[in-house]
């Protein structure tokens, strides 16, 4: 589905990714674990079109997308639940919903609101509320549900349980780990390694720019260094 | 009945203020830039529509091809500068944009395009009845101008709250890159935002023109200021704001000047307004934030 080879992104002068490979198959759920500032949200600005790279390639479905505009990826089957949510915060919950489903017909947009009601009903309760006024839980759920609603193939998702009360990290989690029988592939950025390896197939460690680690979710888990960075021990 | 006369007649100022400020409103909500330039293409609005209209003598047809060329000059203005800017401190965009407006007014008053003399725009009212009540009273011009903004302004009205396109430019002017990561073709988008926005300015242009039946190569140059004015009273990138700001400073300015007018010039007025109003509400009557 996604191959990342040998990527090197630079801001300016900073060099925040040396040369990542991974890659992300069919309906696999794949977690990128680090710490703060290790560059994962970097790696998925620039899957989703928001950074470029100045070295290496990022592949969909075997097309090399480095070049594409961000809506050219989402054409394609990206879409992304970004750090904070990034709601369009004066529109509706309806609005943004509708957003999400820019590139698709009336039709299936009413369809697909459906589903995402259903994942999430708060949000039909909600849905002629201005999205600034949500709480913060109810917020990554209708960026989730954003997401959701242009049917991607690869959803990539960034730190999601940031800022979340415990119990919404396990509800969305567990929203996350259903989305494969959809046919949805997940790319998780996260820092909360531990909620992320119970659902996750697949997990890679970057530290400061470099994959250091990669494997099934168990291994790490497993895994003495991954416990001691990342699980508390 | 001085009183409703003198509204009516601000009224009509404020059509064309809020035909202009329309289109500022709308290019600063999606790319965050102050659009000085806006003010050749309400020029070249009215030029291209006193064109048309010694050619063809029909007032419709030339409003139409006005503001069609007007939408494609203000498209052409993005594609050419902003397109490359948008990334750029904001203050890159404005410098251009101010080179811009220099430049157009400058060439619009070689002689091969409208000289430095002015031409009559004999439209009249366009056909259309004067109106004359107890109260108040309407020209045919009035009225010519107060039909054409207010279709124009209720064509925008939909465009924005009923379309695709209209919640892509909101999208946008919340959060550009997080509407090109739902879909939105950024440079589509944008493009369709400039030529709607500019082709209020060119129309803008045609009614000032026949208002005053005259078009000249440098009557952007109030417009300029005036319309700038007018968004930031209104708070930036809101458009009902820069429609009742555009309604307070024609107001104002219609009955300020005929009290004290003599001391101070109608245009001094519209900034003595901004400044007053700056000191009360620095985000602008309906400013976000």
């Amino acid at each position: 589905m996604l191959t990342i080879e040998n990527l090197y992104v630079r801001y300016g002068q900073i060099e925040v990714l040396h040369g990542v490979s991974l890659d992300v198959g069919e309906s696999e759920i794949v977690a990128v674990l680090g710490a703060n500032g290790a560059g994962k949200s970097t790696l998925i600005k620039t899957i989703i079109g928001w950074a470029r790279p100045a070295k290496g390639e990022c592949r969909l479905n075997g097309e090399v997308i480095n070049a594409l505009p961000a809506w050219e990826r989402v054409k394609r089957g990206l879409a992304i639940v970004p750090e904070s949510g990034r709601l369009f915060r004066e529109l509706s919950v309806e609005d943004n919903l509708r957003l999400g489903a820019y590139l698709r017909e009336e039709q299936e947009t009413k369809k697909q609101m459906e589903v995402v009601f259903n994942l999430f009903p708060i949000l039909a309760e909600r849905r002629k509320q201005i999205a600034k006024t949500l709480s913060g839980g109810e917020q990554q759920m209708l960026a989730i549900g954003r997401a959701m609603m242009s049917n991607p193939r690869l959803l990539l998702i960034d730190e999601v349980s940031m800022g979340l009360m415990p119990i919404l990290v396990k509800r969305v989690f567990q929203v996350i780990q259903e989305l494969p029988q959809h046919q949805v592939s997940v790319l998780l950025v996260e820092q909360n390694a531990f909620e992320a390896l119970k659902i996750v197939h697949r997990a890679y460690v970057l530290e400061n720019g470099h994959i250091v680690l990669e494997g099934k979710a168990q291994e790490l888990a497993d895994n003495p260094l991954v416990k001691a960075a990342y699980l508390g021990g | 009945m001085l009183l409703l006369q003198n509204l009516s007649n601000a009224l009509i100022l404020a059509c064309t203020y809020i035909l202009m400020a329309a289109g500022l409103t709308m290019v600063y909500g999606v790319l965050k830039v102050l659009h000085i330039a806006h003010a050749s293409v309400y020029t070249v609005g009215a030029f291209v529509g006193v064109l048309a209209f010694t050619r063809l003598g029909n007032f419709w047809v030339a409003l139409a091809i006005a503001m069609f060329v007007s939408g494609i000059f203000g498209v052409l203005i993005y594609r050419s500068t902003y397109f490359y800017l948008l990334n750029s401190p904001r203050t890159v965009p404005l410098i251009a944009s101010v080179g811009m407006f220099v430049m157009f007014t400058d060439l619009l008053q070689k002689p091969f395009l409208m000289g430095a003399y002015q031409r009559a725009f004999p439209a009249g009212g366009a056909g259309l009845p004067a109106v004359k009540t107890a109260l108040f009273s309407f020209t045919a011009k009035q009225v010519l101008i107060l039909l054409v903004t207010v279709i124009l302004l209720a064509i925008v009205y939909v465009i924005l709250t009923r379309t695709k396109l209209g919640l892509s430019w909101q999208a946008a002017s919340m959060d550009r890159d997080m509407a090109s990561a739902v879909g939105v073709n950024l440079n589509q988008s944008i493009a369709a935002n400039f030529f709607l926005g500019s082709a209020l300015a060119g129309a803008a242009g045609v009614l000032v023109g026949v208002y005053n039946n005259s078009v000249f190569a440098t009557m952007g140059d109030l417009p300029s200021y005036k319309a700038f004015i007018i968004i930031v009273l209104g708070g930036m990138g809101s458009l009902p704001g820069a429609i009742l700001a555009s309604l307070i400073l024609a107001i104002v300015e219609n009955f300020l000047v005929a009290s004290i007018g003599y001391v101070l010039p109608r245009d001094s007025i519209a900034f003595l307004v901004l400044i007053l109003m700056l000191m009360f509400r620095p985000n602008g009557l309906l400013g976000r934030e």
